[in-house]
């Protein structure tokens, strides 16, 4: 799994690619609390590069959501599609995140 | 059963009569077009003006009873649906052979003899299944829409085809672009009915052009308004060496129905998950009725009509009550000889034209079908080098020329040609393909040992769908990623996948407790929180994704079956 971060005025962007699963979900986690913990709470997750995802990322997001909401900030998703957005349907977290189809719309979404 | 929230009308529902009749119009227009079928074949036989507006009212007939037969709910044959007859290319090619060996008795013999063969397979084509892949199905319609392709030219360049006429170009040039204008460019009836619009547009650019004989009008003239059909001109003989190309037909025809009956099981239901099997079996026994029916009474092969159910889909009007409008109208064209006549002469650049609109939307189809699953290098040997058989048919005559008398109905039609080889490539490619694949994965090489790809390379010799196999996938990986977390206390664990066409099933082992799959999903706290959450919700994914699970514990090892319907 790669992870990479871009910044868009008051929203950070971490992009996300290859597997999220028991192996690398922690090293994910850790990531995006340090961004959180780093004063930015405006984050926008990039899932269109993600080839699988298992209950291990789905609880990292989670994880991710409940820090966002903590420090006051605002979470978006993008590039859910595919096979992945099967996954959140499964899992029953498509209406629990705030999935928007761009990366545009999303960095827009936590800005606001 | 759910109801669709796009469907205005169900198929046991009862719309108001000017919906049932304006919908019924609507479907008649679609369906017309496909009447250059038999007409182009009855020309190739050379029959004159007067019989082929007696067969093409027979024909109209036909296609009302096939549309009363299929939809009806009472009847104990036909699907039930509104899924209403059309003529089809599908037996374009077996039947231009046919009129060729031996006329018009010959096609009707023959068309009657692939009516029965669909009867006799219907009950028994699900068990064809693994001789008849689904990429083989799509073969089989893109070689249709081919065959339909080069008929069109073939009326204007063919080796009998008198020379042609420069407006001829023009009156085909204009047929042909109001058709895909409207298409791609028109909105509502305009678009639905591009295909009628340009065929009539088409003949009115041959009026002006005069490329109406004074043969022609006067047949029009003499062809009164009301007459009933005789069937004076059915007469049948019956030639063993085109058994096979009508028997290959047949199939197809077969294929097709039982693809267009599950988009009407899908139009009335919202929960449609996969072919119901009753309305299905009696489908296709009711398709090969009609076809025998047509046979008898001196008429070409029909099918379902997709494009009818496709705009039934459309416009949410999805009642038998407007099969019957469709049946009844098209009674009420067949004792109108005018309108046969109308069609009967038709100028071959509008028949060329539509010809060409109708194969562009057969071959994407068949391309689309073909793709619908995992290729591996056996099939892609198998569809490649059968296209190119068929293909090399019809641009080499010589080939059916040369070969023995007894292949030579086998290879002078394309269709047929490349569906024998790609039949006998799929027996031989066959062998050494395992129905059931194993992997072991070490328990600390979880992560690293790649199961997708494992699943990817078996599902593509397999003919797998893509989608099944995506399935399996996160099925495997998200398994094999919570016991070895929560349950699995060492040693090896074992995957098999087995593939028979109809099902995909996982079968995992491994040392140690059975994994829990609940029915419920842990709360967003418990998944975060509790020490089981992630792995209770690693069971709900996993109960989800399958279509069935089941799991035992025999000794010290768990077994876990996932099962997904293919």
């Amino acid at each position: 799994m790669d992870i990479d971060t871009a910044s868009h005025d008051s929203v950070t962007a971490v992009t996300v690619k290859g597997r999220v699963d028991s192996t690398t979900a922690d090293r994910l986690r850790d990531h995006l609390t340090g961004v959180i913990q780093a004063g930015s709470a405006r984050l926008v997750i990039d899932l269109k590069e993600v080839t699988y995802i298992s209950s291990a990322g789905f609880r990292t997001l989670l994880i991710t959501a409940r820090s966002v909401e903590n420090a006051k900030g605002k979470l978006a998703l993008c590039g859910v599609g595919g096979e992945v957005k099967r996954l959140f349907d499964i899992a029953s977290f498509t209406e629990l995140f705030t999935i928007l189809p761009n990366r545009d719309d999303a960095v827009a979404a936590a800005g606001a | 059963m759910k109801r669709p929230p796009d469907l205005i009308y169900g198929v046991d529902e009862r719309p108001p009569l000017a919906v049932t009749l304006f919908n019924g119009v609507q479907h008649v227009g679609v369906i017309a077009i496909n009447l250059i079928y038999p007409l182009v074949i009855f020309k190739m036989a050379g029959a004159p003006v007067a019989t082929v507006i007696e067969l093409l009212s027979v024909g109209l007939v036909v296609l009302g009873i096939g549309a009363f037969l299929q939809s009806s709910r009472r009847s104990p044959v036909g699907c039930g649906f509104m899924c209403p007859t059309t003529f089809t290319a599908t037996y374009f090619s077996a039947s231009a052979l046919a009129v060729k060996t031996g006329g018009l008795p010959l096609l009707f013999g023959m068309t009657l003899f692939a009516g029965l063969f669909e009867i006799a397979i219907s009950r028994t084509l699900s068990r064809l299944r693994a001789f008849l892949p689904t990429e083989l199905s799509g073969l089989v319609v893109f070689m249709i829409g081919i065959t339909a392709g080069i008929a069109g030219v073939r009326t204007l360049y063919g080796a009998d085809a008198p020379p042609m006429r420069g407006d001829e170009w023009l009156v085909a040039a204009s047929t042909l672009s109001i058709m895909v204008a409207l298409n791609v460019w028109g909105t509502g009836p305009a678009k639905m009915l591009c295909a009628l619009i340009g065929l009539a547009v088409g003949y009115a650019a041959a009026a002006i052009a005069d490329l109406f004989d004074a043969g022609q009008m006067a047949s029009l003239a003499a062809a009164p308004w009301m007459a009933l059909p005789t069937l004076q001109h059915a007469a049948w003989s019956f030639d063993l060496s085109l058994a096979v190309t009508f028997a290959i037909a047949s199939v197809a025809a077969a294929m097709k129905a039982v693809g267009t009956i599950a988009m009407c099981q899908r139009m009335n239901d919202a929960e449609w998950t996969r072919p119901e099997p009753r309305s299905v079996t009696r489908g296709v026994l009711g398709d090969g009725i009609t076809t025998a029916l047509a046979g008898l009474a001196g008429s070409v092969g029909t099918n379902t009509s997709t494009p009818s159910v496709g705009i039934a889909a459309a416009t949410g009007a999805a009642s038998r009550h407007v099969a019957y409008a469709v049946g009844a109208i098209f009674i009420l064209l067949g004792v109108m000889p005018k309108v046969a006549a109308l069609l009967a002469i038709m100028p071959r650049a509008v028949m060329a034209a539509g010809l060409l609109f109708a194969a562009c939307f057969i071959i994407i189809n068949g391309l689309q079908v073909m793709t619908s699953r995992l290729l591996d290098i056996r099939r892609t040997i198998t569809i490649g080098l059968a296209i190119v058989a068929g293909s090399a048919v019809d641009i080499f005559p010589a080939i059916a020329s040369g070969a023995p008398a007894a292949l030579a109905p086998l290879v002078a039609s394309s269709l047929a040609f490349a569906t024998i080889i790609a039949l006998t490539l799929n027996l031989i490619f066959r062998i050494g393909v395992k129905k059931t694949v194993a992997l072991k994965v070490e328990r600390d090489s979880v992560g690293s040992v790649n199961i997708s790809d494992f699943l990817r390379e078996n599902g593509a010799k397999w003919g797998a769908r893509p989608e099944i196999i995506s399935r399996a996938s996160f099925a495997a990986n998200q398994l094999v990623e919570a016991v070895a977390e929560n349950c699995w206390a060492a040693g090896e664990l074992t995957l098999e996948a087995s593939f028979d066409e109809f099902n995909l099933i996982l079968h995992a082992s491994y040392p140690g407790a059975p994994m829990i799959f609940p029915d419920k999903r842990p709360t967003d706290q418990e998944i975060i929180e509790a020490d089981d959450g992630m792995s209770r919700l690693a069971g709900f994914m996993l109960r989800h994704n399958a279509d069935r699970i089941r799991s035992e514990s025999k000794g010290a090892l768990a077994h876990i079956w996932f099962h997904f319907d293919h």
